[in-house]
């Protein structure tokens, strides 16, 4: 394979107004190749990308920028778009927003052509076929016809992968494509990513995640405020990290570290279970038999868990699994069709939510959107006030000292009172979620995806701090995710969902080390590993 | 919306606000003495806005007007708000029997043009200012109740709402802290509207002769009186009218303004 280089930046700056976004970066993409930029949110790796597209929207300074082998930098905006699709095209994060709801894919794949090529209509309509198979789309003439929406979510992905490569571009951009992702979607897309590169295309993979590039990225560029902190082979950069924030980032993989063991700062050894758990008492939640059906849709069938006082236990399945459904049915926002649920020996559901009411103290609730879960015209200290005062009173002050205890429990600053969430980061808003469920004192807590939409490190960072709670309170978590590393690492027992049913549970490091069941087998080997 | 026509709808319901609320500040004069020597005075600097029939000068009436306008404005607004509120929560919030129900009703009433049905209502109550009141109230309370209704649908099954069943929360508790703040913060632009609207109608009202009784200055029974001396006297309905109209611009205006704020946050 040649080793032509289609890409080169040199000293690349974008910025916006008096901000730079991103600060003299270099490095280039080559044929057959995959290069990955890593780093958080707010770094300048999608700035990075769109600049190589004519779409930063800021204004862009290098001293070389060429693409496939024009300079870029004084392009119109005219031979932008002779170039994208063509020469160097991205693939979108959410195949849901990406794709037109009311065109069929196939046409919505055909549209660069007709502006990028003079190839006739009937022409056109066999490339989009060719494309829709090189993706390994399942009957690819029905699917052409078909609108996003009649399509699962594997094809939509494959849709959206054949939109990018419809132009047979040189260069094709990933960018966060595999985020949000459940992962067997991740392990579509990555082999698709994969087979671009086979094909002798150059990519540019960009995530936040470390572990999703590892086994693909031939190059990593780590990104940190704008600036490459690390670059080089992606042996090099995983193995032997140079720079402290690389460390950072991959010691924030949660895949294959001990519970309990810190992952956002290394060396801190913590006790191996809970204290202050009484040995005996009753378990904080037992699930029997629950069932629950939409219309003729079984979404959960006779589901049954027990979760010991102090201990974690996580639900891991792909997307429409039923593990949001579990969770509802739990926290009794669900009438279940059949069987119980027992908080601490007690009787929570099916029942009334009167007689419910009294127990709703011992069980809270976090959610994957914490602002969404809060009141648009409440302060943090309003939140947390409301949660104290079991909604009777308003006045703030009353709570002031217990509002300041939780917040130093959830490691944010007692500044932070009379802002509004908004304001906040994800990170600082998934703490003050699970700051205002502490209110009550829970023995319970249910996530709900609680750390899917944040960055690896603001992840870590926030594992971090369950498990420090859980350490200090003895508070059992139910933790429901599709992020089999994060399932793998919080938790001291798995149960495995799969259309509705619980097909596998047990001790996590037997399900994570001798997986029974075929469908557990290829959720395992379809997830990222580092380690 | 510019600056300058926020800045000028904010001063004109500020110089109304005080007319209403101490028109003898503005107008020292008694609206309801009569001169009869002066009758039909051109606006001059005697009678600012020239004089009626039997004398009154217009000016004061007027200023002495803005009382009743503003009353019945506000007091109409909130009872036909109050009213949705009650009606549009418990229809939001109850099985959809009965929800079907309240909504038929509430459908029915909106098919009525609401100054019809307050002409209805005038028709059983009598005229007056409180029938005014509470017949432009209950004209504008369906309009009201199904916004309100749909906006605590949608609160109803949001993940704020569900969190605070979490935390245990009574359905009371949760409708008074979350539910009904939340679904009137959107409706704050259209009650500022509703509030010039309910002028005008109270106005129309009064021009019909279903509203204040004369001689008491309202703006709608003044433009009515001034009609007959038309061609004689034009100030006598041309500054009644240009109040009403001031008035209900500017409530409009500070309305829509707010109406973009809401939206914007």
């Amino acid at each position: 394979m040649n080793e032509q280089t289609l890409i080169t930046v040199k000293d690349l700056s974008v910025s916006f107004g008096a901000t730079p976004a991103v600060k003299n970066i270099s490095f280039s993409i080559k044929a057959g190749k995959v290069l990955a930029l890593v780093g958080e949110s707010g770094s300048g790796k999608s700035v990075t990308a769109r600049s190589l597209l004519g779409l930063s929207g800021g204004s862009v300074t290098a001293s070389e920028l060429s693409v496939c082998g024009q300079d870029a930098r004084a392009l119109s905006d005219r031979s932008w778009q002779k170039i994208r699709g063509n020469s160097v095209s991205m693939i979108l994060q959410d195949a849901l927003m990406a794709l037109d709801p009311l065109r069929p894919v196939g046409r919505e794949i055909g549209d660069g052509l007709k502006e990028h090529t003079n190839l006739s209509a009937k022409q056109r309509k066999q490339r989009v076929l060719e494309v829709l198979e090189s993706v390994r789309m399942p009957e690819p003439e029905l699917r052409a016809r078909q609108r996003s929406t009649e399509l699962s979510g594997g094809m939509r992905q494959r849709a959206l992968i054949a939109q990018a490569l419809a132009g047979n571009p040189q260069v094709v951009i990933a960018d966060e494509a595999t985020t949000a992702l459940d992962s067997q979607l991740t392990a579509l897309v990555l082999s698709q990513l994969r087979a671009l590169k086979d094909q002798g295309r150059g990519v540019l993979m960009i995530s936040h995640d470390l572990a999703q590039v590892a086994h693909l990225a031939d190059e990593i560029a780590v990104m940190r405020q704008g600036e490459i902190v690390e670059s080089g082979s992606a042996e090099q950069v995983l193995n032997d990290p140079q720079h402290e924030y690389t460390r950072k980032l991959l010691h924030a993989v949660p895949s294959g570290v001990p519970r309990y063991a810190s992952l956002s700062s290394s060396g801190e050894t913590q006790p191996s279970s809970a204290v202050g758990v009484p040995a005996s008492g009753p378990l904080a939640l037992a699930v029997a038999d629950l069932s629950k059906s939409f219309g003729k849709q079984s979404a959960v069938d006779s589901v049954s868990f027990k979760l010991p006082q102090g201990k974690t236990l996580g639900i891991v399945g792909e997307s429409g699994s039923g593990k949001t459904t579990t969770a509802r049915m739990v926290l009794g926002l669900q009438k279940p069709d059949s069987g119980t649920v027992e908080l601490l020996g007690e009787r929570f559901a099916p029942g009334s939510e009167s007689q419910r009411r009294k127990l709703r103290e011992h069980m809270g609730a976090i959610y994957q959107n914490p602002l969404g879960s809060f009141d648009p015209r409440y302060s943090v200290g309003q939140l947390l006030a409301d949660a104290l005062s079991r909604g009777k009173s308003k006045r703030a002050s009353e709570y002031r000292g217990q509002m300041e205890q939780l917040l130093e429990q959830v490691e944010l600053s007692t500044n932070l009172l009379g802002r509004n969430p908004r304001e906040l980061s994800g990170g600082q808003r998934q703490r003050l979620a699970i700051a205002r469920a502490l209110a009550p004192q829970p023995s319970v807590l249910v996530l709900d995806e609680p750390v899917s939409a944040l960055d690896v490190s603001i992840q870590a960072t926030v594992l971090d701090l369950l498990d420090r709670i859980q350490l200090e309170t003895g508070t059992s978590y139910l933790f429901i995710s599709h992020d089999l590393s994060v399932i793998e690492h919080m938790s001291d027992n798995v149960a495995v969902m799969h259309n509705g049913r619980i097909i596998e549970q047990g001790d996590t490091t037997e399900i994570f080390g001798a997986p029974q069941q075929e469908y557990t087998k290829t959720l395992l080997s379809a997830m990222p590993r580092l380690r | 919306m510019s600056r300058t026509t926020k800045i000028c709808s904010i001063v004109v319901i500020g110089i109304w606000l005080l007319m209403a609320l101490a028109p003898s500040l503005l107008a020292p004069g008694d609206p309801l003495a009569i001169n009869p020597t002066e009758a039909f005075a051109k606006p001059g600097f005697a009678h600012f806005f020239g004089t009626d029939e039997s004398g009154r000068d217009i000016y004061t009436r007027v200023i002495h007007g803005a009382g009743d306008s503003l009353a019945i404005g506000l007091a109409a607004t909130a009872l036909g708000m109050g009213l949705a509120i009650v009606l549009g929560t418990i229809a939001a919030l109850s099985p959809r029997w009965l929800d079907e129900i309240i909504l038929r009703v509430l459908e029915a009433l909106y098919a009525i043009p609401s100054l019809l049905m307050a002409l209805l209502i005038i028709a059983f109550t009598g005229p007056g200012v409180g029938p005014a009141i509470v017949a432009v109230g209950l004209s504008t309370a369906p309009g009201y109740a199904r916004l309100v209704r749909s906006q605590i649908r949608t609160l109803k099954n949001s993940e704020m709402l569900e969190a605070s069943t979490v935390l245990g929360r009574s359905t009371w508790l949760k409708v008074r802290n979350h539910l009904i703040p939340n679904a009137l913060k959107p409706l704050l632009a259209l009650v500022t509207l509703g509030i010039g609207q309910a002028v005008i109608w109270a106005a129309a009202l009064s021009f019909l002769g279903l509203g204040t009784p004369p001689p008491a200055p309202e703006w709608g029974a003044m433009l009515s009186a001034g009609r007959t001396y038309l061609h004689l006297a034009w100030w006598m309905s041309l500054f009644p009218g240009l109040a009403i109209v001031a008035v209900a611009v500017c409530a409009t205006l500070i309305g829509r303004a707010l109406g973009g704020k809401v939206k914007s946050l």
